[in-house]
């Protein structure tokens, strides 16, 4: 049996009227780079709080690494660093002030969070500006010191919601870089993005959520044939396409727009 | 091809789009509430200004039939003052809503400039100071139709002045404001010029008799400003000097055309699409080795790296130096008022056995207040303390030790003070105000913490407009200080009673004791009720907008 990190079972959230998560049993092994994919709405960012401890579940289990997170949730969070939806960076510190926090807060010593802080601003480019306030940071800076902030007690899983976004081509580079190290040295990485090729350059395995319900779940090779076995085309397809056609996005033909030539 | 819509459609399009606004502010609970209390202190101020108003004509009507000039000249500088400095203080120094994020659509140039306008005009308290020049001119009507000749140009002048002046004042201070630097500075100006209000009145009534020769060799230079010149133009023109009344509404016009420059020049800035960046300009020089945090004695690792950082908050909010500030300046204006003089302090502080006392109860009651939402300053950065393998207690604790730090430095500070101001205090006194000043704070501190986890509010930083707690945390530290004010009474006086005030210490001590297992109690509960509320904590702490 292979080890799990993150388990769900009948995994819901619901806000309200609305079911925004639905029965959803994930399963990820350690060591993959996994990517969580669905359309806008479709309950991407309220499964990856559950799965971080940020919001608490209607119903349903969520098991890390084997533990129950709702049993255990200080010895969970020791083993996951997360980068969540608005980053939740104090932006009244410099960089090497939040990171070596960061460090504190995860039971690093002074010493060691005060080393891993330096090398993680070295590796990010951010040593530059080691006296500015988050606050005056770029976007794609305060994206790049959110991932640092995750990674410096070393998680054995980490949790991305959407690392990508805003992030430009030389930052993408240095944040994927990161990432395909930590997998290589047995993490494993959970990941929401809507830039669909870079999951499929960098996820193994992928689960795709649509309307709360989780309607695809296992490795990229794995969905592939199974779409091409129902299209019958022997088409090898790209994971956008693989996509569109679980979430029904090319069912309907797209409608013209009357005013647009 | 379309065109873009003519400028009354336009202004239309925007008079639509705030009224949407408004209306679906009232959505949420909090937009209801903000309403209600907006209504409720608006009823005062409308009769404020109401009745201010019948004042001022009446005024104008003396000052015109009875020839006095200077009553006259003191009402227009008053309006002037007012519609100048209201809406600074009222918006905080703080930038008002933003015409320019509207460029992005096909808006007019004119347009633009109207909206500006617009936003003058329609400001409550421009409303108000038009309201008083009307009653103004009501009473100079009354007072002689003739004067009506002068005072019609006169005050139509200043208003158009004052109306440009406050358009500059706000397009200049949105550009400061934009940048995160400038607008701190702007924030400690704002304190600064709040304190210097406070210390007008002690000055004058210590230096005035001196500094009146000065002021009154400056009077007849504030006949060259504005306010000044529409005062002298009306009682000027009215006496039949027609060519020194017109020369000084030339001067009016003048000074507002100057004005008009100045704002056109900022207005175009803005239409032509000025994007002032939050950021500071890069710099090589920031580069250096990362220190290792703190250790705090006595407390964990992560109780220390949390006070470091509740610090670092502390010493960059520079809304905070507001609280922090007060009551030693306020004690040290209660010492100039009086001369400075042992003697001449007010009778219910002059006495060696209150002030201490009174000063300890005036710091707690600045302070304690701030325990209510203790979160509010986290902001985005909670849900790294949520996602920590911390226990939420800890977060409360480093709150709470540097909340004591401070309030422990204040009543330091005033102590000094009040050893210069009134003398020593009697030990016995010392003795039984500690003992009380550990209950207050203890109990604030618990329940500072119950009601932070349960009626959190964002606070933002530098901003001083709108910056309270949640109505709940108002009331329930308003309570909590009746409670405690009646306890504290009861126990002082039944010591009296009992003809003994040092038992008062004892009793006080004992309640101290009560709170602090009360206290302990909270801690306890916080984790739970932090992990049970993080979905609230995480929604209202990280509100954008």
């Amino acid at each position: 049996m292979t080890d799990l990190a993150v388990e769900t079972n009948g995994l819901c959230r619901r806000f309200g009227e609305l079911e925004a998560v639905r029965n959803v049993n994930l399963r990820v092994e350690a060591g993959q780079f996994f990517g969580f994919l669905g359309p806008n709405g479709a309950g991407k960012s309220t499964t990856i709080k559950m799965l971080t401890g940020l919001l608490e579940p209607t119903a349903g289990s969520i098991r890390i690494l084997g533990l129950d997170l709702v049993g255990n949730p200080v010895d969970v969070k020791c083993q996951i660093g997360v980068v969540p939806e608005g980053l939740a960076l104090f932006d009244r510190l410099t960089g090497p002030e939040y990171l070596t926090f960061a460090g504190r807060m995860y039971g690093l010593d002074r010493v060691t969070a005060a080393d891993r802080a330096q090398e993680l601003l070295d590796f990010m480019g951010l040593a530059d500006r080691a006296k500015s306030l988050i606050v005056d940071y770029s976007h794609g800076m305060k994206k790049k010191l959110a991932m640092a902030a995750a990674v410096i007690h070393g998680p054995k899983v980490l949790f991305l919601d959407e690392p990508f976004e805003g992030v430009d081509a030389i930052a993408a580079g240095t944040l994927k870089a990161m990432l395909n190290r930590m997998i290589a040295r047995g993490a494993t990485i959970f990941l929401t993005s809507h830039v669909l090729e870079i999951v499929e350059r960098l996820c193994s395995h992928v689960a795709i959520i649509h309307r709360g319900d989780l309607v695809a779940q296992g490795s990229i090779d794995e969905l592939r044939s199974g779409v091409s076995a129902r299209r019958g085309d022997g088409q090898k397809l790209s994971l956008e396409q693989i996509f569109l056609d679980i979430v029904g996005g090319e069912r309907a033909a797209v409608p013209e727009l009357s005013w647009l030539e | 091809m379309i065109s873009a819509p003519g400028k009354q459609e336009q202004l239309r399009l925007v008079g639509w789009l705030r009224w949407r606004l408004f209306v679906n502010s009232l959505r949420t609970q909090r937009g209801k509430i903000d309403l209600i209390s907006r209504i409720i202190l608006s009823v005062g101020i409308v009769v404020v200004v109401l009745v201010v108003g019948p004042l001022l004509g009446a005024g104008s009507w003396y000052a015109i039939s009875h020839g006095k000039s200077i009553i006259l000249s003191t009402e227009i500088w008053f309006v002037f003052l007012i519609w100048l400095l209201l809406p600074l203080v009222i918006t905080g120094f703080g930038a008002e809503s933003d015409p320019a994020s509207l460029l992005r659509f096909p808006l007019r140039y004119s347009t633009f400039v109207l909206l500006a306008f617009a936003h003058g005009i329609f400001d409550p308290v421009a409303v108000a100071a038009l309201y008083w020049l009307l009653a103004m001119l009501a009473g100079i009507a009354v007072a002689s139709l003739g004067a009506l000749l002068w005072a019609i140009p006169g005050l139509a002048a200043l208003a158009l002045f004052n109306l440009l002046l406050n358009r500059a004042i706000f397009a200049w201070l949105s550009r400061w404001m934009a940048q995160r630097r400038t607008r701190e500075i702007l924030g400690a100006l704002f304190i600064l010029v709040m304190f210097s209000f406070q210390l007008i009145g002690p000055l004058t009534g210590r230096y005035g008799n001196h500094a009146l020769p000065m002021v009154t060799c400056l009077a007849p230079a504030g006949q060259l400003l504005p306010p000044g010149m529409a005062a002298s133009a009306i009682t000027t023109g009215h006496a039949g000097r027609a060519g020194r009344a017109s020369a000084e509404l030339m001067g009016l016009l003048v000074y507002s055309g100057v004005l008009g420059l100045l704002l056109s020049i900022r207005l175009q800035a803005e239409y032509r699409g000025e994007n002032l960046s939050e950021a500071r300009r890069e710099t090589s020089a920031g580069r250096s080795t990362v220190r290792a945090g703190w250790n705090v004695a006595g407390f964990s690792p992560t109780v220390a790296a949390l006070f470091e950082k509740d610090l670092r908050y502390l010493i960059r909010n520079s809304t905070a130096y507001l609280n922090l500030l007060a009551p030693p300046l306020i004690l040290i204006v209660m010492g100039l008022g009086n001369g400075g003089s042992h003697a001449k302090v007010p009778v219910f502080m002059r006495a060696t056995s209150f002030f201490f006392p009174l000063s300890v109860v005036y710091v707690m009651l600045i302070l304690v207040g701030l325990a209510y939402n203790n979160l509010g300053y986290d902001g985005s950065g909670l849900p790294m303390l949520l996602v920590a393998p911390i226990r939420f207690r800890d977060v409360l604790v480093a709150k709470n030790l540097l909340h004591t730090l401070v309030v422990l430095a204040e009543v330091l500070a005033v102590s000094v003070l009040g050893r210069f101001l009134v003398g020593p205090t009697p030990p016995v006194v010392v003795w039984v105000t500690l003992a009380g000043a550990l209950f207050i704070l203890l109990t604030n501190l618990a329940a500072g913490n119950l009601v932070s986890l349960y009626f959190p509010r964002k606070l933002n930083f530098g901003q001083m407009k709108r910056q309270q707690a949640s109505g709940l945390a108002v009331a329930a530290s308003m309570g909590t200080q009746v409670l405690l004010a009646g306890l504290v009474a009861g126990t002082y006086f039944l010591s009296r009673w009992a003809g003994n005030l040092a038992w008062c210490g004892v009793a006080l001590l004992v309640l101290a004791g009560a709170a602090w297992m009360a206290y302990r109690r909270v801690l306890d509960l916080a984790s739970g009720i932090a992990w049970k509320r993080r979905e609230v904590l995480v929604t209202e702490l990280t509100r954008t907008g």
